[in-house]
């Protein structure tokens, strides 16, 4: 089981099965949040924090489906699993086009909801290691001056020194300068590193 | 089946047994006894009885039979006849002349109702108690009394001349026929019905026919005083008659009548009452004529009261057939509420029963702990019993059955069993309950079904607007004398005229039956409220019902 007390939030508005999942989670190791409805869950919650979040479908005024698209205007992007005592297949897919992990029914196995709960919390987890190379890389760009920026353009698109320089009107001797530096300031120290570094900045071709 | 074709069925089958021998026996018996009492009341020195009931007892036994059966019985009377008739001294020539009569009286009685009613006859309509009168009790006692009196006359038994004979015979068979047979179809449609009855009926009953007899008693069968009696004293029994043929159906009006008749003869014939004042002759002729005279109108007012109490049964049975059928209908369009419904508390058992699984696992179970995580089971699944003891109540098939009930308790259990259907279309509940409601008299699982079928009425109505706005308000108040339920909704409203709605098979939805709201105003009617249905300015459709409360508060 998880020794990181990893955090996951339950929202179902039948208080016994809220005390239920609660339970559950809890026997497994995990941190556990819950809420009784979706306007309680938006009033406390902390937004992005890590962790994930087990959602019964249908919570009274607004449904799990209308908090899920709530998260994403707000940028939260835990990944969702959502429980029903109905699973109707228009909102499942619905659910999971939107990005849920999950959709399971009532009454739900509790090795499959924690196996649910174990995926969600491995892409949360997956995410935000990617989020935060995005940044670390992101706030190495920022260092680069425009010309450094030039040549680093150059490089990853497969130019040689040569022809970077032929592009920018200058020698190729200011451009193998410029390029050093700039190969340090990214902190790589090939251009396979350059490269890998440069494509997780770069937004994923699907959005 | 309806009721009146399962009574009809229960008669049939006695008479169609194999063995003939417990309807042969009866009838035989029957035989008997009437004979008996025709010469109780036959006048001493007159020989024609004034009430000859076997030949009607016979006939009555026909109707009810399969034409199949006839001859059975009319066998079945011969030895009743044999015995009864050969105590008398008759000569056995005469006798058996007379069984061939009877037989004939009760055979042409018989046939001719049949020919215009083909199955056992039922006294609960006009047409059959008109045919039952012209066939049965005028045209077969008038044609068999020509033939009574040309055997007499061929056998050559006493000195009567045949007229005379004919003009004794008809009166007394017709009385007879009037008197008896409608007794005997009336005994056999009651018990093959087989009717609950209440202790307040019973002593009804009992009050009725010890007052009739003691009026009978005063009237007929008290000693003559010097002066004659107004004319007045001939009515004394009428209203006995008359509160049994509005209270007591059939069977109370044939017997309050039958025992008029016989109270009447046995007056005269021991020389009591105002009947007894002429000569034999004159005497028998007076009280058939009067008997007569009460026996027809009261005979078909009985009848007109059995037809309309028979379309009221038949609409009760059929309005519990549909309300059946709608029940199931309605159940398949509640069970994915109804899933929910059970599917919480079983997801409430099995993850606290795998959570006290891994906790023991762990080693980590504190006794508080699990205690807690049972007491939980136990809450589900009693929560999951109560679901299904709803629905068991709801989908139950009964009598209608009329008890005192709350109206706030019955929203309440409707709204329990729909929470899980208004949950799922996302539909808010706004309840509105009256703190202090009188109670209403109704069928508990009717009005239920009633308000469970405005209620998911009203949340298919809203599942065309935006989840927010999906509010249902139920609603109860008092006025005086009466108990509103409202149900409105925020839906679009209906396009039709509102009466449009409660006709049978009108439905907006797909797979609608279009029978809820005629069966809902159906059940309404019986309970002597209203319902009907409006417009909300702003949208949305009201339905209000409004049940006549009882005093109590």
């Amino acid at each position: 089981m998880s020794s990181a007390r990893e955090s996951v939030t339950v929202l179902d508005d039948d208080v016994l099965v809220l005390r239920a999942l609660d339970r559950l989670l809890q026997s497994a190791g995990y941190a556990v949040e819950t809420y009784s409805s979706a306007g309680e869950f938006l009033r406390r919650c902390a937004f992005d924090a890590p962790g994930c979040i087990v959602m019964d479908l249908s919570l009274p005024l607004m449904s799990g489906l209308d908090l899920q698209h709530a998260l994403a205007m707000v940028s939260d992007a835990r990944p969702l699993v959502f429980i029903s005592g109905h699973g109707t297949v228009p909102s499942s897919v619905e659910a999971m086009k939107a990005g849920a992990v999950d959709f399971l029914t009532k009454p739900v196995d509790g090795e499959k909801l924690l196996a649910a709960v174990r995926a969600a919390l491995a892409k949360d987890h997956a995410a935000r290691e990617q989020r935060s190379e995005q940044a670390s890389v992101t706030a190495r760009l920022c260092t680069l001056t425009p010309r450094e920026r030039e040549v680093l353009a150059g490089v990853v698109a497969g130019k040689l020194n040569k022809q970077i320089a032929a592009e920018l009107g200058t020698a190729e001797k200011t451009i193998k300068v410029h390029r050093a530096r700039m190969m340090r300031k990214m902190e790589v120290g090939s251009l396979a590193e350059l490269v890998r570094a440069w494509t997780v900045t770069q937004p994923p071709l699907a959005a | 089946m309806d009721s009146h074709a399962a009574a009809s069925g229960r008669l049939a089958a006695l008479f169609e047994r194999p063995s003939w021998v417990a309807p042969a026996l009866l009838v035989a018996v029957g035989y008997y006894l009437a004979a008996r009492l025709g010469f109780a009341l036959t006048l001493k020195p007159y020989p024609i009885s004034t009430l000859w009931p076997p030949n009607a007892l016979l006939a009555g036994a026909l109707l009810l039979a399969p034409a199949s059966a006839w001859w059975w019985l009319l066998a079945a009377a011969l030895p009743a006849h044999l015995l009864a008739e050969l105590q008398s001294g008759v000569p056995t020539a005469m006798v058996l002349g007379w069984y061939v009569s009877n037989c004939s009286e009760a055979l042409i009685a018989a046939a001719l109702v049949r020919a215009f009613v083909p199955e056992p006859l039922r006294l609960d309509t006009l047409r059959n108690g008109g045919i039952f009168l012209a066939g049965a009790a005028l045209a077969a006692p008038l044609v068999s009394s020509f033939l009574d009196a040309a055997l007499v006359r061929m056998i050559g038994w006493g000195e009567t001349g045949y007229w005379d004979l004919v003009d004794k015979r008809v009166f007394s068979n017709i009385l007879a026929q009037l008197t008896i047979a409608p007794l005997v179809l009336a005994w056999a449609a009651l018990i093959a019905r087989r009717p609950a009855a209440s202790l307040a009926r019973l002593v009804e009953a009992g009050a009725l026919f010890l007052g009739l007899l003691g009026v009978c008693l005063l009237v007929f069968d008290a000693p003559l005083g010097a002066a004659h009696p107004s004319p007045a004293v001939y009515y004394a029994p009428l209203p006995f008659l008359l509160w049994a043929a509005v209270r007591l159906g059939p069977a109370g009006t044939t017997s309050a009548l039958a025992l008029m008749t016989v109270a009447t003869i046995w007056g005269a014939v021991h020389g009591l009452g105002p009947f007894a004042a002429h000569t034999p002759q004159q005497t028998a002729r007076d009280m058939q004529f009067f008997l007569i005279a009460v026996a027809v109108p009261l005979l078909l007012l009985a009848v007109a009261l059995e037809e309309r109490a028979r379309a009221e049964r038949d609409s009760r049975e059929q309005r519990r057939q549909l309300t059946h059928l709608s029940r199931v209908a309605m159940l398949a369009e509640l069970s994915g509420g109804i899933a929910h419904e059970l599917n919480q508390p079983l997801t409430a058992i099995l993850s606290n029963a795998q959570a006290a699984q891994h906790f023991l696992a762990n080693k980590t179970a504190e006794p508080e702990l699990l205690a807690e995580i049972l007491q939980d089971i136990i809450l589900a699944d009693q929560r999951a019993g109560d679901v299904i003891a709803r629905l068991r109540a709801l989908f139950k098939r009964g009598e209608e059955r009329f008890e005192t009930l709350d109206a706030n308790a019955l929203v309440r259990e409707v709204l329990a069993l729909t929470h899980g259907d208004l949950t799922t279309r996302g539909v808010e509940l706004v309840l509105r309950l009256a703190p202090r409601l009188p109670d209403v008299r109704g069928d508990r699982v009717q009005l239920q079904q009633l308000l469970l079928n405005l209620v998911v009425n009203a949340a298919e109505a809203m599942s065309v607007i935006p989840q927010q706005d999906r509010l249902l308000t139920v609603q109860t108040l008092a006025t005086a004398g009466r108990v509103h339920i409202n149900v409105v909704d925020r839906g679009p409203g209906f396009k039709v005229a509102a009466e449009k709605l409660f006709e049978a098979f009108y439905t907006t939805k797909p797979q609608g039956l279009g029978l809820g709201l005629s069966i809902s105003r159906s059940i309404i009617k019986a309970h002597g409220g209203r319902l009907w249905a409006s417009n909300r300015r702003g949208g949305g459709a009201a339905f209000l019902i409004t049940l006549p409360s009882t005093r109590s508060n």
